[in-house]
């Protein structure tokens, strides 16, 4: 098995535009489907992340940094463990929030460093 | 429908659930211009012709025989003249495989299928709804009930994984001993989603659960005569067979579900608790897998005399060992209610508190019905029912529901 970081983006300019309803139906299918995920032995951990943060370089700090207005920003992440690329691109897929279209995963395999 | 016409519905769909994907299986290694698609396409002509014509004619002698005739000519019809064939199609002798099929419902097509179906590129979840389209021969609309899928759903997800089986040069090839054996592990983890999609208690008295935990049994068995099961393959059937013994005693006679602790013991079934002992056995001696773990942990609660006699010392002891390899939020719970019962109530306490505070955990149905009970069970009626009633948010299931509204209505009462 490998490991993989799923990046959720999103357009965090919407929210607070989402009803309490369709939130909560939302969270719902999400904790089933992580469910599933750890049952099927890929769940490693996951969080969401908050839209305001800072952006830091060498030169300057910016507080609310260049993502605030972004159609892309990450919004949380999922670690999971899959056989390969493909399997862990297949258990994107299946994210709810994913075929509802309200967001997009980023797929990344972990650099795994190998025992000498 | 009149009587015959209904006898002949029956045996159609008794067919079909037995030799669909074996059907299926057949004509893709019959012949290498037949996709999966039009293979599909050919069976179900197949079987609505037999339905046609039965209904006027009879059922013939051998019926299975006669629809995989015709699956043979219209595969005939599809292919080009003069191209090379092989297969069951070689010989007319269809009572050898029809008398073969009655022995064991899972042959060689099918376990070669299911090992397709194990593609490593495949995420779990298409593994399970192609399995069982393909080895357990379940028609879309039951596949998507049964996962809560809609039925546009599965029938996208099929036409994505169809594209990767006709690739998989294993439905067409003899298997490959070594390929085999590095896809098993796979393979049991179908299994094993199988029986638990079957288990779980939301799905309420219906017997199309309790035939996914056959079919998910019938598999791991003709993978363990095929030789090519291990000790993890008797691992996952001895818990299978122990979480089966228990299936009728999980409900009341009105169809309620009812907890480990109000479950009548006498109910399970001790033939099948000997029987996947004999299992536990054979499954030790090499290296221990989570399902050994599973097993372990069914094995003692099987053997209580009852729900406080149980060995909890034990459960959560092999929890603990469980998690050390597959570290699980989900399962974490399950080890902190062993530890509660085990008398260890501020280590549980303190491990569901945390447990609390993860993402998509605080919204988890099971994990508030878990603190309501322990708090009931603590004399916190106020807390108990804060929990329990955030649980009836959580779920839309509607057994489990009035399984937390009974306790609700005990507090109040």
């Amino acid at each position: 098995m490998k490991k993989f970081l799923l990046l959720i983006r999103e357009d965090i300019t919407n929210d607070g535009n989402t009803t309490d309803e369709s939130f909560h139906a939302g969270i719902q299918a999400m904790t089933k489907w992580v469910e599933e995920l750890a049952e099927s032995g890929n769940y490693l951990g996951g969080e969401p992340l908050q839209s305001e943060g800072r952006y830091v370089s060498k030169d300057f700090i910016l507080s609310d940094g260049p993502f605030i207005e972004s159609k892309e920003a990450i919004s949380g992440y999922v670690f999971i463990q899959a056989e390969n690329i493909n399997q862990a691109v297949s258990i994107a897929q299946s994210c709810p929030e994913v075929t509802a279209g309200n967001i997009l995963v980023e797929v990344r395999p972990i650099i795994e460093m190998e025992d000498e | 429908m009149n009587e015959t016409d209904q006898e002949v519905q029956k045996q159609v769909n008794r067919l079909y659930k037995s030799h669909y994907g074996k059907m299926v299986s057949s004509l893709l290694y019959f012949s290498q211009s037949i996709d999966i698609e039009s293979a599909e396409d050919i069976v179900q002509d197949a079987f609505t012709s037999a339905l046609s014509y039965w209904q006027s004619d009879g059922i013939p002698a051998n019926a299975a025989g006669w629809i995989f005739r015709v699956c043979r000519n219209k595969a005939l019809n599809k292919i080009k003249q003069g191209e090379k064939v092989r297969g069951f199609f070689e010989d007319e002798d269809f009572s050898s495989i029809e008398s073969r099929a009655t022995e064991s419902p899972i042959d060689d097509y099918q376990l070669k299928l299911l090992f397709a179906c194990a593609h490593p590129d495949f995420s779990p979840k298409v593994q399970v709804v192609i399995t069982l389209k393909y080895v357990a021969n379940l028609k879309v609309e039951a596949i998507a009930r049964i996962l809560g899928m809609s039925i546009d759903g599965v029938d996208k997800l099929l036409l994505r994984a169809r594209q990767k089986i006709r690739e998989e040069k294993i439905l067409f090839t003899e298997p490959d001993l070594l390929f085999m054996k590095y896809r098993i592990p796979i393979v049991h983890k179908i299994i094993y989603l199988i029986f638990n999609e079957g288990y779980k208690s939301s799905w309420g008295k219906e017997i199309i659960r309790e035939e996914l935990c056959e079919d998910a049994l019938l598999m791991n068995k003709a993978l363990l005569e095929s030789g090519l099961g291990n000790k993890d393959t008797a691992a996952l059937h001895a818990m299978m067979l122990f979480n089966a013994a228990r299936f009728k005693a999980r409900f009341g006679k009105d169809g309620e579900l009812l907890d480990l602790e109000e479950q009548d013991r006498a109910l399970w079934n001790r033939e099948l608790i000997l029987y996947g002992s004999k299992f536990l056995a054979q499954s030790q001696g090499g290296t221990i897998s989570s399902y050994h773990y599973e097993a372990s942990i069914a094995y003692v609660h099987c053997m209580a005399k009852s729900f406080h006699l149980t060995d909890w010392e034990s459960i959560s002891r092999l929890y603990k060992q469980l998690l050390e390899n597959n570290p699980n939020p989900f399962v974490e719970m399950n080890y902190a209610i062993a530890l509660y019962y085990a008398g260890h109530i501020q280590k549980a306490l303190d491990i569901l508190q945390q447990l609390q505070q993860k993402p998509f955990l605080n919204h988890y149905y099971l994990l508030n019905a878990a603190l309501g009970k322990i708090n009931l069970h603590e004399g916190n009626f106020e807390k108990a029912k804060a929990f329990f009633l955030k649980t009836l948010m959580q779920t839309d299931s509607q057994v489990e529901k009035d399984y937390v509204q009974k306790l609700i209505n005990r507090m109040d009462s």
